[in-house]
């Protein structure tokens, strides 16, 4: 099989996993802020977290990691989310549960990221994920 | 009125990333119609599902569930019944196709019987399929949209926009976008069904209120009938002309509904799908555990659950629910509904446009069109086909859902040349042509369709739809078989081309049961006898009564139908598993055999007579459209 093959069943069944799992866990979010019910956007978050997990899970069976392009999305969305969050905590808007289930979200979820990054990359390769050096420095490295 | 534009556009843009991807891999013409016949199995299988089901078992099973009660049961059984066909015809078709070469069920027909006849009508059946049938679904999704979105959004917009996400990804991406996205779309119409369900029990207070709700219907006469089925039989006109009594849910009508769905994998689209697959190893799994399994389960309880809560509160209908929801949760259930939706008009799209140009066109009118424009034809096929379907659900909305009744049941007769190719050896070519022939009109006469056409030209029929409470699809196969088989005994000294023998041959030796399998044969017929009397035939009258205390009450907390219908789902995942796997109708193979090379031929030079038949056609359809114009002014009204 050639390696275009499982790629492409891999983004299926990630593409799945998020529509499924991704879109349900914000919804329950969003439905707990909405009703001030801690314990709904708790779950939403859990099911966030349950779809990360079966992405890596999938990651795994592929033996591959996250593609560049899923690594932007994700930090890109992690980081607008973060800062919404920051605005509405700053403007003092947010009620208490909605202010409880802000850090539920962001609090796995950073810590889960740099936990995958260090397990799966070491402490040292970890950071270079983030230091992407010129391609004048990577081919005079060659 | 942000949410779903939002996750609209978000769907938008995963479909056009599939097509994307998908157009990367065609990387020339001759992958787009049947994906390098590469698609993984697993895909197949949820793709096939997923079609199967499509939106109908959420805006029409749902529907009748909330309107009519549990008077139907076939439509609980719907899983078994669509994985049926599948079982039977699947593993075989894939190995004909493989070893002849071929890529559509157009191309089975033609190259087993030689008939022109049945490749014409595979080719109506895949049209309906993708302008009637699909068109009637995304009617009803766009007129969701006018919904959510308060009217701000018309609904020849919606359609508008809906069809135009089909066609871009139809277009670009051909069958491998379809076969991606469909796996995709599958898990999401299926992820929607189950959220519809959730919602509709959250809406009623959970499972136990919605059987006291229903508890509370069953106790009043005048609904009552709501939970039984009304007879084994009924001799009445047909809808239209004599009503039923109580209601027109026999148990003859629920075994003629649950032919209707087996038509469906008998199509031209799933089909399609079967022959674009790499390997027929996933067959088995794919119709006994995702088909049957995992979404006949969802047939039976998730759409029995939002059918029976729209029937204690009929504001929870699909509509209703939608509406009643959190914006998020509302776009995110539509976009389930609407991938559902589009995964089985993709394919038909494709389906439909093949057939009409590389199987119909280029044969008969232009055989020297080269691969580049055998696939640009079909894109402005499919575009014109996607555009009939948005003119018809504005401008005729009667005359769409009119057309759409007629495709499964007139997919349904694709069985008997089916079984002929697959299974029955001694079904010869004028019997299958003409059963097929004898069955359209049993079809046709039985629908609105024909009944409409006929009032047309002066003749009016003295019965409605479905007389005597039989669906369509009975009609027209119990005339289909009773000529298939007489014309056969008549005809069985008739040979077969060279194909169809190389293909009966291979699967004689390629196919042969087992000591073991014989052996099973009489319990097979037993058992699948049994469970189509009991789960979808005569035998649902004991359905009324099963789980039924001596005061009335039901001990299983819920009505005796819905639990007959559970249980008997439960016996038909088994009857699939055991015609799937110990049958070894749908089990993988040990090995895979090697294309057939057909002796070399001359190639005529058939131009001149490509011009003639295109003259013949226009000469026939001027003459047609005259006389049809002709008898219509003299008899008709």
């Amino acid at each position: 099989m050639s390696q275009k093959g499982p790629n492409v069943e891999r983004s299926i069944l990630v593409f799945s996993v998020w529509a499924v799992l991704g879109f349900f866990g914000l919804g329950c979010f969003l439905e707990g802020l909405a009703r001030d019910l801690f314990v709904l956007s708790a779950l939403g978050v859990g099911v966030i977290i349950a779809a990360f997990v079966a992405h890596i899970v999938i990651n795994g069976i592929f033996a591959t990691g996250f593609t560049a392009g899923e690594a932007a999305l994700g930090i890109g969305a992690y980081g607008l989310l973060g800062l919404g969050f920051i605005v509405g905590a700053i403007g003092g808007e947010m009620a208490m549960a909605d202010y409880y289930s802000g850090l539920l979200l962001f609090g796995p979820l950073a810590a889960g990221f740099l936990a995958y990054l260090l397990t799966r990359h070491g402490m040292r390769t970890a950071f270079s994920q983030f230091h992407i050096k010129p391609a004048g420095v990577q081919e005079a490295r060659k | 009125m942000t949410w779903l534009p939002l996750y609209g556009l978000f769907y938008a843009a995963v479909t056009l990333y599939w097509a994307r991807v998908a157009a990367a891999e065609n990387r020339n013409v001759e992958t787009y119609f049947s994906a390098g016949h590469n698609v993984a199995p697993w895909i197949s299988a949820l793709v096939i599902a997923g079609a199967s089901l499509s939106g109908w078992a959420l805006l029409d099973g749902a529907a009748r569930i909330g309107s009519a009660g549990f008077g139907l049961p076939a439509l609980l059984q719907a899983g078994i019944a669509l994985a049926l066909p599948g079982v039977f015809f699947f593993k075989r078709l894939w190995l004909i196709g493989q070893r002849l070469r071929l890529s559509s069920l157009n191309e089975v027909l033609r190259a087993y019987y030689g008939s022109e006849f049945l490749v014409v009508f595979a080719t109506v059946v895949a049209v309906l399929f993708a302008v009637a049938f699909a068109g009637l679904q995304l009617a009803a999704l766009s007129r969701l949209v006018v919904l959510l979105t308060a009217g701000e959004v018309s609904m020849p917009v919606a359609a508008t926009l809906l069809s135009l996400v089909l066609f871009g990804y139809v277009v670009i991406g051909g069958m491998r976008a379809v076969g991606y996205l469909g796996a995709v779309q599958a898990v999401l119409a299926a992820t929607a069904i189950a959220g519809f369900a959730g919602f509709s029990l959250i809406s009623l207070g959970g499972f136990g209120a919605l059987n006291s709700g229903l508890a509370a219907l069953a106790a009043d006469p005048a609904k009552a009938g709501a939970f039984i089925v009304s007879g084994v039989v009924q001799f009445t006109a047909g809808a239209g002309r004599e009503a039923a009594a109580l209601h027109d849910g026999t148990a003859v009508a629920s075994l003629s509904v649950a032919f209707a769905l087996m038509g469906f994998q008998a199509s031209p689209l799933a089909i399609k799908m079967v022959l674009s697959t790499r390997s027929p190893r996933g067959i088995a799994a794919g119709q006994t555990w995702v088909m049957a399994g995992a979404f006949g389960g969802l047939i039976a309880l998730c759409i029995a659950c939002i059918g029976a809560a729209a029937l204690v509160n009929p504001g929870l209908g699909v509509s209703g629910l939608l509406a009643s929801l959190s914006p998020w949760f509302g776009a995110w259930l539509f976009i389930g509904l609407l991938a559902g939706v589009q995964l089985m008009a993709g394919l038909a799209l494709i389906t439909a446009g093949e057939a009409l140009v590389r199987n119909l066109y280029k044969p008969w009118f232009h055989g020297r069109l080269d691969r580049r424009d055998t696939v640009n034809l079909p894109r402005i096929g499919i575009g014109l086909l996607a555009l009939a379907s948005v003119l018809m659900q504005g401008l005729t909305p009667v005359t769409l859902t009119v057309l759409a009744s007629l495709a499964l049941p007139l997919a349904f007769q694709l069985w008997t040349p089916l079984l002929g190719i697959t299974w029955l050896r001694w079904i010869t070519r004028p019997a299958a042509v003409t059963g097929v022939g004898f069955g359209i009109a049993g079809v046709l006469l039985t629908e609105p369709f024909g009944i409409a056409v006929l009032s047309f030209f002066g003749l009016d029929l003295p019965w409605g739809r479905a007389p005597w409470t039989i669906h369509s699809a009975a009609w027209g196969m119990a005339a289909n078989l009773t000529v298939t088989l007489l014309v056969s005994a008549f005809t069985q000294r008739r040979g077969f081309g060279e194909q169809a023998l190389e293909a009966r041959r291979f699967l004689l030796e390629t196919v042969r049961s087992r000591p073991r399998v014989m052996a099973l044969r009489s319990t097979a017929w037993s058992i699948a006898l049994a469970w189509f009397f009991l789960a979808v035939g005569p035998g649902l009258i004991f359905g009324n009564y099963a789980f039924l205390g001596p005061d009335g009450s039901w001990p299983l907390g819920m009505p005796s139908l819905w639990g007959w219908g559970l249980m008997f789902w439960v016996a038909g995942l088994g009857l699939v598993w055991f015609l799937s796997y110990k049958m070894e109708m749908a089990s993988p193979l040990a090995g895979e055999g090697p294309a057939y090379e057909p002796p070399p031929r001359l190639r005529i030079d058939q131009h001149q007579r490509e011009a003639e038949r295109l003259r013949a056609l226009v000469i026939t359809a001027a003459v047609g459209f005259g006389l049809v114009v002709l008898t219509a002014l003299a008899f008709g009204r």
